[in-house]
């Protein structure tokens, strides 16, 4: 207060709705991808030959040799933008500690959780999408004898569980943000969002079971 | 049930040099249909006179006494103590300029923030005393009413992520004041004009949407669906100028 | 010293001081406000119920126009009003509404068709015309002829004063909060402006301008119950007080409202009860339709709150921890119109008394209200006495309330006073210019520096100041209330003088630095110590019962000898105020006679210009 009277507008750039959307849309984009990725890999709980016979469908079509890097570059646009909301001044980071702390606020927490998982996927997906892309066509076999060597298996036993949260509370933080998510509908879209994630990380550890006791291991050729 | 409650209170005079910021406990015997605004106003009368903290109605209309009751903002005067444990701690509004103890300056960010939102109605029409007023359906006055509610008394920006990591982040009480003007038809304003105002970082799309706001909000103001529907809004109009640019049509 | 210069200076950013603020600056005028708290934070936020003005939209409301307004308003006052004011008030009044419709208040509007209302606890059906859709509806209230009282649910104080707000903020007037003027400077003459003390960090600040305004609203505060907010004590009116010189009007004129719930004596609106609401004993019977047969609930305020306590004095009240109360009951008006209509209502019993208003009756007792004293000012709102001094709002005595004012009617006075003294203000700045003379600026900061000074080195005694404080609200509440007798009124103006001494001697008991409130306090107090005296003294001798003002040793209304206004002035060194009078109205458009509600024994005026029978000369009186 005590400023003299009324703000002087400048015309405002439309970059940072453009970013927004951006972000929202890589976001949905991601989202959907990892849902298909989950189904595709969890198609191992009805038989290798299943899951053998999508990985060469995706080999044959090139879905996987263009897709791949594609969804890799999908990525990186997603945490360039998403990063922007992310507090990398210590002062920052501290108050948003700090409050998160004193607020005991569900919703907050969940966005530091996304925080922190998006800096994890960000480097356990990097690390997977080399690894899986530089060794194309996937296989069954070849999946399980990574997983079945052990450091694999606590890697994905970390990385699902990180991603499927991330992806849930965004899918919510999405709902919620733009709107598609009213007041009246908000606690049962939580709830709903809870138990899909829970559902997907269910899955996950069955596929990495199934991996782990019951695919034969067919080593790199 | 009598409870002896234990009150630890932060204590700061920016004015006295002596002073240092520090938490000082004082204890009270709790009282049938006991306030905050109560209990303040006794430890200031029978025990620290010195003790700074904003009443105003006390009756949760005018938002003077918001501050963090055991790390929730709320307004201290309609929080009842038999609805907290017996050890209740005081902390004034985060984001805001401390002015002592449990005082801030919500005066001065408020100020500004009308002055950012323009927060009053733009038309080209002048008033005449002798004419009838403009029609309004009562739905739509009740709607702009609806989000009038605001008082102004800073918790949702004290509850809000984004503002204790950026204080110049605007608030939800500057969309849903925002939402106001868009909901009223005497505002003339067009969504350009709005998006100069709140299509930015420091508006609608640094909005991390942590609902803090909508959860703590002492109004119960509709805030989840007045940001959901202005960042819509907002983000349609900023795709709209980009497609307007690259058909080479001036915005 | 920080010294500020402005044109008009607005000691009080309510709705009246904004609305004088905001009338000065769009005339080209530099405008500062001074306010205690932030503005939006202000009294007049917590007006609820409406907004008197005779638009007659609403079929209810159908031929109103400010005739009757003015009718209802001079009978509300119990003819204590200045009739030439009460008719320039609801002449303006429906110009103000609408404008402040222009503005963005968001007023209720009529919606055509059939719907029902509740009136002394019955249904009743209503058509509104479709020609009237979309204009400004309005709900019935008190002492009012016709449904006049225009609304936005149950925050229209809140929505006035939002608006008032966005116009200041849109026009650039500067406002300083969290200062409060503590001495007024002029020469005796003429005012020129306020020393004002920051209550951010304590320090001083001179403010000079052509013209000052106190606008800081009622003295509810000075009353141990009370639904007024806690900054409203009086202040402003204090500085006319100190001058010696400026007079206040009507200072026992205390208005007692029906409905403050017990025990926090937190208002719930007059519009319960204009929506259908009714008041029950401990037996859950009205009693309002057997004392009030024709307005029943609805009778002026004075007059419920005395009909509830003498139904509480029979033996009728339900009994509580708190004392006796009676019920408020509005569960009949249902659901949905309790969570439009009255949600503020609504909100305030379920958090302030854990009661649900649609389930459950409200337990209410009258509680001091408004104040319909205070500075007194001409009909352009200039101060008695000192140049370059206004007032405006319920700080002022303007004087179109009377003895008691009508619901909607404040909130009504602020936007209409102010625009009106605002206009005249301006038009007073026009061309006028002021020495700032430096021995009363000197003089005022010398004065105020010194108590301040005496106050933190405790040279003078030890008195807590906030017991002091109890002491004086506990004196006017048992002995200044409600019903009022010679003995009673006697023994407040004695304590109070014993009060009044021991002010002299109040002791810090923290060290005053910075914005410190019981510096802040102390400071006030003894000022609020001699507005108490006022209101005692005036009641005192004021021998006759009148609007709200009821002796029990005078039951008449004395229209013979009391159609006169008490000016109180203070001379310095006194312990007691100088009581003048002048008579309260010039003009007598409505010859007094019955209100229509209440007990009415009249002793008739003999004045054949008072009964209507000549008319007065010009400028004859004064």
């Amino acid at each position: 207060m005590q400023s003299s009277g009324q703000a002087v507008l400048k015309p405002t750039a439309p970059n940072e709705g453009l970013l927004d959307v951006a972000q929202m849309a890589t976001g949905v984009a991601l989202i959907l991808f990892m849902w298909s990725h989950m189904m595709l890999v969890a198609s191992v709980n009805l038989g290798s030959g299943v899951m053998n016979a999508i990985g060469a469908f995706l080999e044959d079509h090139y879905l996987a040799q263009l897709g791949g890097p594609a969804v890799a570059l999908l990525f990186l646009i997603h945490f360039a933008l998403a990063a922007r909301k992310i507090p990398f001044r210590p002062k920052e980071q501290a108050n948003m500690w700090e409050h998160s702390l004193r607020l005991q606020h569900t919703d907050t927490w969940l966005w530091v959780v996304q925080a922190f998982t998006g800096m994890a996927i960000l480097v356990m997906g990097c690390v997977h999408m080399w690894t899986v892309l530089t060794n194309l066509p996937i296989t069954a076999g070849k999946s399980a004898f990574r997983i079945q060597g052990g450091w694999w298996l606590l890697f994905y036993m970390v990385l699902l569980p990180t991603v499927e949260l991330h992806v849930g509370i965004g899918l919510y933080r999405i709902g919620v943000k733009w709107g598609f998510v009213t007041r009246a509908q908000r606690s049962y879209v939580k709830s709903l969002e809870n138990r899909v994630t829970l559902a997907f990380i269910v899955v996950g550890a069955l596929t990495l079971i199934t991996f782990y006791f019951i695919i034969t291991a067919v080593p790199k050729p | 049930m009598e409870r002896a409650l234990k009150f630890n209170i932060f204590r700061y005079n920016a004015m006295d040099p002596r002073s240092v910021p520090q938490m000082q406990t004082f204890y009270l015997d709790e009282t049938d249909s006991m306030t905050l605004f109560i209990a303040l106003n006794r430890i200031r009368e029978e025990q620290d006179p010195s003790l700074q903290f904003d009443f105003c109605c006390r009756a949760g209309i005018c938002g003077s006494c918001a501050m963090l009751i055991n790390g929730r903002p709320d307004l201290a005067c309609h929080t009842k103590t038999k609805d907290l444990p017996a050890e209740i701690t005081l902390m004034p509004l985060p984001v805001f300029k401390l002015i002592g103890d449990l005082s801030v300056d919500t005066g001065t960010w408020f100020r500004a923030m009308n002055e950012t939102v323009q927060s009053w109605i733009h038309t080209d029409r002048t008033f005449d005393p002798k004419a009838t007023e403009e029609r309004m359906s009562n739905e739509e006055a009740e709607a702009i009413y609806e989000l009038e509610r605001c008082i102004e008394c800073g918790c949702c920006v004290a509850a809000c992520g984004k503002a204790n990591m950026r204080p110049d982040f605007m608030g939800a009480v500057a969309f849903n004041r925002i939402a106001r003007f868009i909901t009223d038809p005497r505002d003339k304003r067009t969504m350009k004009e709005y998006f100069d105002v709140v299509g930015t970082e420091e508006g609608i799309f640094g909005c991390l949407g942590l609902l803090g706001c909508e959860d703590i909000c002492p109004k119960h103001l509709p805030l989840q669906d007045q940001l959901g529907m202005l960042r819509r809004k907002m983000g349609w109009t900023a795709v709209r100028h980009l497609f307007d640019g690259l058909l080479g049509k001036t915005a | 010293m920080e010294t500020i210069t402005t044109d008009l200076l607005c000691i009080g950013a309510g709705l009246a001081g904004e609305r004088v603020a905001v009338e000065a600056a769009a005339r080209g005028f530099e405008t500062i406000c001074l306010s205690i708290v932030p503005p939006r934070r202000s009294h007049s936020s917590a007006a609820q119920g409406g907004m008197q003005a005779s638009l007659g939209n609403c079929i209810k409301g159908e031929g109103d126009n400010p005739d009757v307004h003015f009718a209802d308003t001079v009978k509300g006052s119990d003819w204590g009003c200045d009739q030439e004011v009460a008719r320039l008030f609801a002449e303006t009044a429906p110009i103000a509404v609408r404008e402040m419709a222009h503005w963005g208040v968001p007023w209720n509007r009529v919606v055509p068709g059939k719907s029902t209302y509740f009136k002394a606890g019955k249904e009743f059906e209503k058509i509104e015309l479709p020609e009237k859709e979309g204009l400004i509806t309005a709900r019935d209230f008190g002492g009012t002829a016709k449904w006049r009282t225009c609304y936005t649910s149950d925050g229209t104080g809140h929505t006035l004063l939002f608006t008032m707000d966005n116009e200041v903020v849109r026009l650039g007037v500067t406002v300083h909060d969290r200062v409060e003027a503590v001495r007024l400077i002029h020469d005796g003459e003429t005012c020129m402006g306020a020393v004002a003390r920051c209550l951010r960090t304590g320090a001083l600040r001179v403010y000079l301008a052509k013209a000052t305004l106190i606008a800081t609203g009622g003295y509810g505060r000075l009353y141990r119950e009370t639904t007024n907010a806690v900054i409203n004590d009086g202040s402003g009116t204090i500085l006319a007080l100190d001058t010696g010189i400026v007079p206040l009007g009507n200072m026992e004129a205390v208005q007692f409202h029906p409905t403050g719930i017990v025990p926090t004596n937190i208002l719930v609106t007059e519009g319960c009860r204009g929506d259908g609401g009714t008041l029950k004993d401990v037996n859950g019977e009205r009693f309002m339709d057997k004392y009030e047969p024709a307005k029943q609930e609805l009778a002026s305020r004075d007059v419920v709150s005395r009909w509830m306590m003498h139904h509480i004095r029979q033996g009728l009240g339900v009994k509580s921890a708190y004392g006796d109360h009676l019920w408020l009951d509005i569960r009949h008006l249902g659901e949905h119109h309790i969570k439009t209509k009255l949600r503020e209502v609504e909100e305030i019993c379920n958090s302030f008394l854990g009661v649900d208003p649609i389930t459950q009756m409200i337990p209410v007792r009258p509680a001091q209200h408004y104040s319909m004293g205070g500075v007194r000012t001409n009909k352009d709102g200039a101060a008695y006495g000192l140049k370059g001094l206004f007032a405006a709002g319920e700080a002022a005595c303007w004087d179109m309330h009377g003895l008691n004012r009508l619901g909607g009617n404040s909130l009504a006075e602020t936007i209409v006073a102010g625009k009106i003294v605002g206009e005249k203000i301006a038009d007073f700045l026009e061309g006028y210019e002021v020495h700032f003379k430096s021995a009363c600026i000197r003089e005022a900061v010398k004065h105020h520096q010194e108590r301040e000074d005496r106050l933190i080195r405790g040279k003078d005694g030890r008195e807590n100041v906030f017991v002091l404080r109890t002491v004086m609200q506990d004196v006017l509440m048992d002995k200044v209330g409600i019903f009022r007798n010679g003995e009673d009124l006697q023994k407040a103006v004695d304590g109070l003088q014993i009060i009044y001494e021991r002010t002299a001697k109040i002791g810090l008991r923290s060290s005053g630095v910075g914005a410190n409130p019981e510096l802040a306090l102390a400071l006030r107090f003894p000022g609020m110590a001699r507005l108490a005296l006022c209101v005692a003294a005036g009641a005192l001798a004021r021998t006759e019962s009148r609007g709200c003002h009821a002796r029990e040793d005078y039951p008449e209304r004395n229209d013979r000898d009391w159609l006169k206004r008490t000016l109180a002035t203070w001379k310095e060194g006194d312990s007691l105020p100088t009581l003048t009078y002048e008579p309260n109205s010039k003009v007598w458009e409505l010859p007094p006679g019955d209100r229509g509600y209440g007990v009415c024994k009249i002793i008739s005026s003999e004045d054949p210009v008072v009964c209507g029978i000549e008319k007065p000369l010009p400028d004859s009186i004064e």
